[in-house]
């Protein structure tokens, strides 16, 4: 093939547990090189997804490929360049952190010896103590080392960060960025906004099973609404009604107006009027998360 | 549940009269959340416990109908030492209830000790090693009420040993008030033993540890009762073990209803005991250090088979030692079996409690041997159980997120536990030929090797069937194939016991398994069990590579 094949593709993926339906015909493709953020509420479908690109659980319908290769069918080949990190960190109790790092990288075939000591380092892993003694930040810490030490052409990262503290979730950081530098993929499943917003090129919105939005960070802003704030000198007056504009008043000479699309008709209006200060503010990630969400029935059983 | 519901509305105005049927409630919905955790260990138990005090009066006074048949069966069996190491030391074997007492009390006493143990060691330190005790500790509920639930579980649980034992006998026609008595005696095994594994779990920091060492104690309490019962000058031994202390009570016998005194006073100090540790220490913790850092040992890491085998090597090592230890002592006591004064038509009846002609040593052996069958069996389900708790634990993602085929993983588990089984079978047979030897009345080497192997075919059989159960309901495959080996285990016994026709008997694997030595392998029976166990296995690993996993 002369086109390079994309690290993640599924088609009409979808997944039933008995009556509930945990995933929706999911269409998603992220390229090599790409950190792709994947966000939802608890129970949403994100750790469903996980599965069956990992050909753990069967799809219901259609299909999942890494790199081309069918995540049902062909589990073992599609996982020769996918490196995994569970949500919650299930290794054996009785290891050491050293055994542990030694049997997951001779089960994946290949690790960057001299990387995987660094990112001990970094991530100040004590390998001497078995995991039982270790407390839940810490054997994600092993997770995490084992999975980056492979080097591998796609990282499969659940809530990888949940047990982390401050300084970890940097060495974290600094870890996925060298990935991406390194052209590696990054699928990183995730609660923690601001890390996605720090780190992923794309973000793709699950609610209940549908992925509802996905775009590049500016690409999701863009189709947000954009906050404008207007001061009048004396009372606020007044404004026509325009298409894609909310308008509320926050104060006897303050309106606040939320404006989707286009901005400009608005400022054409406002123009005419005697305007003291003018604040603009972009949605952040947080409000175009919870935009999606508003109602409180966007979840599913957990799975 | 709905207690802790009652007593939630009230704790915003806490006041002194409430307090105590508050406390009162807590106490009754931890009691009950620890009885329904285990309840279906409790009722599995209580059935065994029902029908073998059932069948033993049963079959009793169906085989022996006779004084002159009984006199015979006491005089030249009561005294065997090597039926005496699997039923105890019998006083009186020409009453139903004295032979009752004998079989019943023996085989129950062991069983007994081994639920009292898993009940203390899931009281008072399965909880904990989930983590689960941190979580009602971390309420308004103290240790002790706590700990006080948890007996109050365990003891609920034997309170329903004792009704089984109980109904079993009186319905098999044995007096009300002696039963209860014998049932007594049986029980009164369960609170000494909850009190090893209440103490065990004191200084064990895992369950797993818990369980080894408490083990470790119901194997001496057995063996001192083996070394009491078949040795005329160590007789006194029998008052070293609480298993001895059942026979003591002498149920149907003469009872001596005063030695309750030593179960009572054992268990009430082990408890007490084990509560004041419980109290005083760290939650999560035991009192034995437990080595959290080690130097890496990367021996056996190489692939997923040999990183199981790592897993499960303390276990099998446990498996094999107490295998090769009872086999050995078989081979020791089978000399003091002989056919003096056994006539032809009572050899014939023994035949028939499933004990072939079980009057000359390797009789004697082919008999023992039929429970290595069960043992290997009981072996294959335990494997199949280890392979399940790896994916219950979800660590099986962790492997199959790698280059480990899901074929792989399950076929390569399979050949470790079909290892296991041959280790174990050819260790029997070995050492069972040793101790047999030590006394000059072995059979040839060859032949007992061959008693060893022929344990192999429904061992192979039923690793098949509870892997085929597992692969297709994960959460209760486990529970069914133990369920299976059972059930086919029992079938036999009653079958046989009761005169039903041989086709019906015919229906369970353990019929067509020969007793080797005396009898030759039957390679065509064999052959079809191991046929039926590697379909089925292949058929389990087919289901295996289609399914979801299924976490706990």
């Amino acid at each position: 093939m002369s086109t390079p094949t994309a690290a993640i593709t599924t088609s009409g993926l979808t997944k039933r547990y008995g009556d509930t339906l945990a995933l929706d015909a999911l269409d998603l493709t992220v390229q090599p090189g790409e950190v792709y953020g994947y966000l939802g509420p608890n129970g949403a479908g994100k750790t469903t997804t996980i599965r069956l690109l990992l050909g753990l659980h069967r799809p219901s319908a259609g299909r999942a490929e890494l790199f081309g290769v069918d995540a049902w069918s062909d589990a073992v080949r599609a996982h020769e360049r996918v490196a995994y990190v569970a949500g919650e960190p299930f290794l054996w109790p009785s290891m050491t952190g050293a055994e542990t790092l030694e049997f997951l990288g001779r089960l994946h075939g290949g690790v960057d010896v001299a990387y995987r000591d660094e990112l001990v380092k970094r991530f100040q892993l004590d390998t001497s103590r078995k995991v039982r003694a270790l407390s839940k930040g810490n054997r994600q810490k092993v997770q995490l080392v084992a999975a980056l030490a492979t080097r591998a052409d796609l990282l499969l990262l659940d809530e990888p960060t949940s047990g982390l503290d401050p300084l970890m979730e940097v060495a974290f950081r600094d870890s996925i960025a060298e990935a991406k530098e390194r052209g590696q993929a990054v699928f990183l499943s995730s609660h923690m906004l601001s890390e996605v917003e720090a780190l992923c090129d794309r973000v793709g919105i699950l609610r209940r099973g549908r992925l509802v939005d996905q775009g590049t960070l500016a690409e999701l802003k863009h189709l947000s609404a954009t906050t404008i704030e207007a001061t009048f000198a004396g009372e606020a007056p007044p404004i026509e009604p325009l298409p894609g504009v909310e308008v509320e008043r926050v104060a006897p000479e303050k309106l606040r107006f939320e404006v989707s699309g286009d901005v400009g008709p608005l400022i054409d209006e406002l123009a005419g009027h005697k305007v003291t200060s003018l604040t603009s503010r972009e949605p952040s990630l947080e409000e175009i998360f919870l935009h999606h969400y508003d109602s409180s029935d966007g979840r599913v059983g957990d799975r | 549940m709905s207690a802790t519901a009652e007593a939630l509305p009230g704790r915003g105005s806490p006041s002194a009269s409430q307090a105590p049927s508050r406390g009162a409630s807590r106490f009754s919905a931890l009691a009950r959340r620890a009885f329904r955790d285990a309840r279906v260990r409790t009722i599995s138990f209580a059935y065994l416990f029902a029908i073998a005090s059932y069948l033993n009066p049963v079959s009793y006074r169906h085989t022996y109908s006779t004084l002159a048949e009984r006199l015979a069966f006491a005089n030249s069996f009561a005294h065997n030492k090597a039926v005496v190491l699997f039923y105890g030391k019998a006083y009186d074997l020409l009453t139903v209830g004295g032979y009752s007492a004998w079989r019943t009390g023996g085989i129950l006493s062991i069983l007994a000790a081994v639920f009292g143990l898993l009940a203390g060691v899931r009281a008072l330190r399965a909880e904990e090693d989930a983590g689960r005790a941190e979580l009602v500790l971390a309420g308004p509920v103290s240790r002790d009420t706590f700990y006080l639930a948890a007996l109050a579980a365990i003891a609920a649980g034997g309170a329903l040993l004792w009704v089984a034992v109980l109904a079993g006998s009186v319905i098999g026609g044995l007096a009300a008030g002696g039963s209860a008595y014998l049932a007594l005696a049986i029980v009164s095994v369960v609170p000494v033993f909850a009190g090893v594994g209440a103490l065990a779990s004191q200084f064990a920091p895992t369950r797993r540890m818990a369980i080894e060492l408490g083990g470790a104690v119901v194997v001496i309490a057995f063996v001192l009762r083996v070394v009491a019962d078949t040795s005329g000058s160590l007789g006194w031994l029998r008052w070293a073990t609480p298993l001895g202390w059942a026979e003591a009570l002498r149920p149907f016998t003469g009872s001596q209803p005063l030695v309750l005194l030593l179960p009572v006073a054992f268990s009430t100090l082990m408890l007490f005991g084990a509560a004041r540790l419980a109290v005083s220490r760290d939650v999560g913790a035991g009192l034995l250090p437990a080595r959290d850092t080690a130097a890496p040992r990367l021996w056996l890491l190489s692939s997923s088979t040999a990183q199981a085998l790592r897993s499960e090597l303390g276990g099998l090592v446990v498996w094999l030692t107490s295998v090769g230890v009872f086999a050995l002592i078989i081979g020791v006591v089978s000399k003091s079996v002989s056919s003096a004064g056994i006539s032809p038509q009572l050899q014939r009846e023994f035949a028939k409690l499933g004990e072939g002609s079980i009057v000359s040593p390797g009789g004697y052996i082919a008999f023992a041997f039929i429970f290595f069958v069960l043992v290997i069996s009981l072996f294959s389900c335990s494997q199949v159980a280890a392979a399940r708790h790896e994916e219950s634990e979800q660590r099986l993602e962790t492997l199959l997120s790698l280059r480990v085929s899901r074929r792989r993983w399950l076929t390569g588990r399979l050949a470790l536990a079909l290892a296991g089984a041959v280790a174990l079978a050819f260790i029997a047979g070995l050492l069972a030929w040793a101790g047999a030897a030590s006394q000059h009345v072995a059979p040839p080497l060859s032949r007992m090797l061959e008693a060893g192997g022929n344990c192999l075919p429904a061992g192979i059989l039923f690793l098949g069937i509870a892997a085929f159960a597992y692969a297709i309901a994960p959460r209760a495959g486990v529970a069914i194939a133990y369920g299976l080996v059972t059930v086919a285990f029992l079938w036999q016994l009653i079958g046989s016991l009761l005169g039903v026709p041989k086709w019906l008997v015919d229906l369970t694997p353990f019929a067509h398994v020969a007793a080797v030595p005396t009898q030759s392998f039957r390679a065509g029976a064999a052959g079809v069990m191991v046929g039926i166990g590697l379909v089925a296995a292949a058929a389990a690993v087919a289901a295996f590579e289609r399914r979801d996993l299924a976490g706990a």
